[in-house]
């Protein structure tokens, strides 16, 4: 019963997260007084990719192919790491925070390597700038993930959630607050909303992740784009889960799994307001900006990570 | 039994130089010297293995036959060694047997098949030397045989320079290795004497012994400040030395360290631990910032040598610490860490170097900017490189990731320790080890990227061949061992386990350690699965040109190179650099539209710049000022002996 | 009201946080403007403790103080700042002497040491341990503040975290100073802040520009 319940789990966040994707778009729309497409819009994009050819540059070699591939497998797995509904997940147990940053890791170095492989100037031009953020958030990352776990006394995904869990709302301590906002300044640099990179812009002197993308097409998009939107979704997730699980079922009774999808969904609801008013009310850092940014991240994980020890 | 195997290992690895000069002349035997030490590096495999895993120790003592004290004894620290040297040497002499006779021809053929198997044979005997007296013969060698090796390329005034500098830094490192053991005299003459009379030394002595050490051994693993040879040597050598230099040679150094650190010192106090640490943390950062400005392939290779002994000394210096703070358990984590990642830099690093040397010898330029879609002229040897870029940056799947994965549980460990500092300390450390993780993967995506992907910036990368098939196979049996400890970590681990049990009193492997091998090969299954699924599904494709936002006229040149790759970091981390620039331009009529504009940027190291060359300054100063004792005054010299004589006999009178 | 008090005095505990991410985040800051919303901020986070502490104390001069920070430093001092920015219309960037990420890399130094410097009493501090040591990481960080920034508005923001930190600390070890004194202080602070925007505008009209790192063009 428990592998079904995280087999489900897995299966929302890889089937929800083009509807994420068109609930950002659209309430960032109406905050900007636009009209908006409709919040289904990925899914008929997605259909509409897997439906078309497949172009690839003749110059390219087999990693051109590989990339998409290879990126979707790892955020599907990382994806079965996050408890959603119950505090466990498919691999929950023995994944720990490691393996779910390495495996986002291996995710972009991969598409760094499809970026420079398409032979123009805007693949390695993108690959370049993904490199610098993707160095200097790697750090941050995994020193708020660390304070969590240090504080839980247990390295996996679930025995962090489980510990969070059994904490007092009230009683948040400093470690959990520092990590929680280093975590989601990280969060933004990850998945490349602004003000770290314009997830909807194609000019070359602001994209980093439409750059990487630009010589792919067809069902490879469509992989891309879709693994994209499951990190998205798998970061918020993980937020949620490592800071505020609260409303998380405790039995699998049919009764606490439904108190736990309305709380989940009212939880992602305000992740989604605020990052759809973030998005709307600031703009894009200059890229020799993104740096400071993340060093303001970095000092908030070091502090979290020094105040673990300082305050038992 | 295993003696025997053991001894006959040793004697057919001295074989090959002689029938190499024996058969020199005959050219049906130009591929009997490969062959022949390819079979007694597969005996010294099987030996070591016998003693790695099955955990048999044996000795072959020449002292009870000759009146000098050598003596070769393998224990399991020795045997793991042995086994790493031996099995990343075979598929680096495979290679060879192809690319030597490619291009060296001769005199100096010969000399490779001579000199290469007295390396390894010098290796071995310091990995499995038991007296003091064979150690040293064994580390001198080494630096001897491997400069000779580095001279079979050529001599010009450059390189004479650089092998100058290595031979220059290799004597005062063995200096001070010579020093940590003559404090151990008289008493102690071979290890198991060191042992015990090391518990009964003075903690003085004992902090004496271990920075001697820690500074004759890093001289020769490389760490900061004392690195400034391994970018200039490596380069230089032939790709197979390369290899075996970088892959297997610093390991020799990490294994002399932990033999007086941990077997002969046992415990010490924390400080040895951060020092350590701190060490492996700047060789680590600054290893990789130095490694990003690259664009020379093996320089940039050389330089993540640096970086990997850096993550190496942080696993070290992490089990230092919990020793000092009565963890063994933890520390047994942060040893097999470090330990593991020995082997698993050997391998990745000696199929990095083979692939540098596949590259030269296809498209017969080392400089990135010169290479570019090498992957589909050189699909296997792409592959191959692809996979030890893989495994160097540290990603799931490949072995790299095991032993990084090792050293961040030691970390997440040491915050339940009571001591303060230690748990404020080596979490941050953790920190640390992302950023260079991050470093890493940023650098290795530019060399993949720019020599592998995309298009040839370059006429010989155009009409690039695939290498010869010995030198393919030698690369293949490296990946596949990248591949196989990335996903099955439990085959090394488990007995990595009991190796730091011997080391580490009271230490065992806790089981948190094998939680990855368990969820490991199910991932790998997946992927694996979802990747042939897909692939064999979506076989339609259709070429096209690199569409580009429609830029029309779009050829190679304008691809990214590895200097605009680099660019931003290079820029974030400016400080590092400090590289002087020069900008000239020749001015033509119109203002804004000179002749010619050309942009010089150097780097000097800054350490160069700030320590080695005021210490260097400072020597020649003070020796010049001695100079004035020699007058060339024939009285002063009598002077100058009777004043010795006179001040000998106040001595014996007074004392 | 049981729980209101507990849930009062859990909430104090845990306060020290947010001062602390107010620190960094001020010295990460580019613009004056930040700078001032974030010193509001703080004083915000200081009035609430300083209610929390007197619902716990049962003190009516309590309230008197809170409600006298809340009127002068969260509201009336940040208007006028505002105010004078406004006026101003010079650049609005902080021109500083050490770049954002070093500022925040120092200001979690400073933290660091501050929560060391506190150790030694955490017997006698109990749970306010870290709202002492947030007073102490205030009031260096107004003290780097005013050194590292050279704009003279900058130095008065650094100078008002300055204070808060002071208070903060009277307010940890002996709950707050006698009445009169600290209607004093606000007082004081608040001319302070109205002489300084008249002598703004007189700086700026004689030099055309506010960098303090000017005048040493004034020695002889």
């Amino acid at each position: 019963m428990t592998f079904l319940m995280n087999t489900v789990q897995v299966l929302l966040l890889i089937l929800l997260a083009p509807l994420l994707r068109g609930v950002i778009a659209r309430l960032k729309a109406r905050i900007q007084n636009r009209r908006g497409a409709s919040v289904w819009r990925p899914y008929a994009d997605l259909f509409k990719l897997f439906r078309k050819e497949d172009l690839v540059p003749a110059s390219a070699s087999f990693v051109f192919r590989l990339v998409p591939i290879v990126l979707f497998a790892a955020t599907l797995v990382v994806a079965a790491f996050i408890p959603l509904l119950h505090s466990s997940a498919l691999l929950g147990a023995t994944g720990d925070f490691v393996l779910l940053v390495y495996l986002l890791a291996l995710g972009r170095f991969f598409l760094m390597l499809g970026a420079m492989d398409g032979g123009s100037s805007f693949g390695g031009m993108g690959a370049s700038r993904e490199a610098l953020v993707s160095t200097l958030a790697e750090a941050p990352f995994l020193l708020a993930l660390m304070s969590v776990a240090i504080a839980a006394r247990t390295g996996s995904m679930a025995g962090m959630v489980q510990w969070t869990l059994g904490q007092n709302f009230f009683q948040f301590s400093a470690v959990h607050a520092l990590a929680a906002v280093a975590l989601a300044l990280v969060a933004i640099a990850e998945t490349g909303r602004i003000p770290v990179d314009n997830p909807t812009t194609h000019l070359e002197l602001t994209m980093i992740h439409e750059a990487m993308v630009l010589e792919y097409s067809g069902p490879s998009l469509a992989l891309i784009e879709w693994a994209s939107a499951i990190k998205l979704t798998v970061v918020m997730a993980l937020l949620i889960a490592l800071f505020v699980p609260w409303g998380m079922a405790s039995s699998l009774s049919a009764l606490a799994i439904a108190i736990a999808v309305l709380v989940l969904l009212l939880k992602m609801a305000v992740l989604v307001l605020a990052l759809a008013l973030l998005e709307s009310s600031v703009a894009k850092l200059r890229m020799y900006l993104v740096p400071d940014f993340l060093g303001v991240a970095s000092a908030l994980a070091i502090l979290a990570v020094v105040f673990t020890a300082l305050m038992r | 039994m295993t003696e025997v195997a053991f001894s006959s290992f040793l004697v057919a690895t001295l074989s090959v130089p002689v029938v190499t000069l024996i058969s020199r002349r005959w050219t049906k035997a130009r591929s009997l010297p490969p062959i022949l030490l390819m079979g007694s590096l597969a005996v010294g495999i099987a030996v070591a293995a016998a003693g790695f895993y099955g955990g048999r120790k044996f000795v072959v003592d020449v002292s009870q036959v000759a009146s000098f004290s050598f003596a070769l004894s393998v224990d399991r620290l020795s045997a793991f060694f042995l086994l790493l040297i031996c099995s990343v040497s075979l598929p680096v002499i495979l290679f060879s047997s192809s690319y030597i006779p490619r291009h060296y021809s001769g005199a100096r053929r010969h000399w490779l098949w001579v000199l290469l198997p007295l390396f390894l044979m010098s290796m071995v005997v310091v990995v499995t030397a038991s007296t003091t007296f064979a150690f040293l013969f064994g580390w001198e060698l080494m630096t001897l045989f491997s400069a000779g090796l580095i001279l079979i390329d050529g001599d010009s005034e450059q390189r004479r320079h650089s092998i100058f500098i290595y031979l220059l830094m290799m004597h005062a490192g063995a200096a001070a290795v010579i020093g940590a053991f003559l404090l151990f005299l008289p008493q102690a003459s071979n290890f198991a004497q060191m042992r015990a009379s090391a518990t009964l030394m003075s903690p003085a002595l004992r902090t004496a012994v271990f920075l001697l050490a820690f500074i004759g051994f890093g001289t020769k693993a490389g760490i900061v400040p004392l690195h400034l040879w391994l970018p200039r040597a490596h380069p230089i050598a032939p790709s197979p030395v390369s290899a075996l230099m970088s892959g297997v040679m610093l390991k020799t150094a990490v294994y002399g360290f932990v033999r007086f650190a941990f077997d002969f010192l046992g415990t010490g106090p924390s400080w040895w631990g951060y020092l350590v640490l701190s060490a492996g943390a700047v060789s680590g950062l600054l290893g990789v910032l130095y490694a990003i400005s690259e664009h020379d392939l093996k320089r940039l290779l050389a330089y993540h040598s640096v970086e990997n002994i850096g993550i190496i000394y942080l696993g070290l210096g992490a089990a230092l610490v919990f020793t000092a703070n009565h963890a063994p358990l933890w520390a047994a984590l942060a040893l097999a860490a470090a330990l593991l990642h020995c082997l698993n830099h050997a391998i990745f690093k000696s199929l990095l170097f083979l692939g540098a040397g596949a590259i030269s010898d296809a498209a017969h330029t080392l400089d990135l900017e010169e290479l570019g879609g090498l992957q589909k002229r050189m699909p296997l040897t792409g592959v191959v490189f692809l996979i030890a870029c893989c495994s160097i940056v540290g990603l799931p799947l490949f072995n790299g990731f095991v032993s990084e994965w090792l050293t961040f549980r030691s970390f997440l460990a040491a915050s339940e320790l009571t001591n303060l500092s230690a748990a404020i300390v080596l979490p941050l450390a953790a920190g640390v080890l992302g950023l260079i993780g991050g470093l890493a993967a940023a650098c290795f995506a530019k060399v993949y990227g720019v020599a592998f992907l995309g298009r040839p910036r370059s006429r010989e990368a155009e009409h690039a061949n695939e290498v010869s098939l010995p030198m393919q196979a030698g690369m293949g049996a490296l990946a596949t061992a990248c591949v196989v400890i990335g996903v099955f970590p439990g085959l090394v681990l488990h007995n990595l386990g009991k190796l730091t049990e011997e080391l580490v009193p009271g230490a065992a492997l806790p089981p948190a350690a094998t939680s990855l091998s368990s969820i490991l090969p199910w991932i790998a299954l997946f992927v694996g699965v979802l990747v042939a699924g897909i692939a064999v599904f979506k076989q339609t494709k259709k070429l096209t040109a690199t569409w580009a936002c429609g830029l029309p006229g779009l050829n190679e040149r304008m691809q990214y190179t590895s200097t605009a790759f680099s660019k931003p970091l290079r820029k974030v981390f400016s400080q590092v650099y400090k590289a002087d620039r020069t900008v000239e331009v020749v001015p033509a009529g119109a203002p804004y539209f000179p002749v010619s504009i050309s942009y010089r940027s150097v780097r000097t190291t800054s350490f160069e710049k700030s320590l080695y060359r005021p210490g260097v300054n400072a020597i020649v100063a003070a020796a010049y000022r001695l100079r004035r004792l020699q007058t060339g005054n024939i009285q002063i010299y009598l002077l100058y002996i009777f004043a010795a004589l006179i001040a000998l006999l106040v001595f014996m009178r007074w004392v | 009201m049981g729980l209101f008090e507990t849930a009062a005095a859990k909430a104090l505990a845990s306060s020290g946080v947010f001062l602390f991410m107010t620190v960094l985040l001020i010295a990460a800051a580019k613009r004056i403007s930040t700078c001032i919303a974030l010193f509001s901020l703080q004083s915000l986070v200081l009035t609430a403790q300083i209610i929390a502490m007197s619902r716990m104390h049962h003190s009516g001069e309590g309230f008197v103080i809170a409600a006298m920070v809340l009127t002068v430093k969260v509201i009336a001092i940040p208007y006028v700042l505002y105010r004078i920015v406004e006026e101003l219309k010079a650049p609005r960037d902080v021109s500083s002497s050490t770049s954002s990420s070093q500022s925040v890399f120092i200001a979690a130094g400073l933290i660091l040491l501050s929560f060391f410097a506190v150790r030694p009493y955490a017997g006698v501090l109990g749970g306010d341990q870290s709202m002492l040591a947030a007073s102490v990481a205030l009031v260096l960080t107004g003290g780097f503040l005013m050194v590292s920034r050279k704009k003279a508005l900058m130095q008065v923001v650094g100078l008002l975290v300055l204070d808060n930190g002071i208070f903060l600390a009277a307010l940890t070890t002996t709950f707050g100073m006698p009445l009169i004194i600290e209607i004093g202080i606000v007082f004081d602070l608040l001319m302070g802040v109205f002489l300084m925007g008249l002598f703004v505008f007189r700086i700026r009209d004689t030099f055309d520009h506010l960098d303090v790192s000017k005048l040493r063009r004034l020695r002889g």
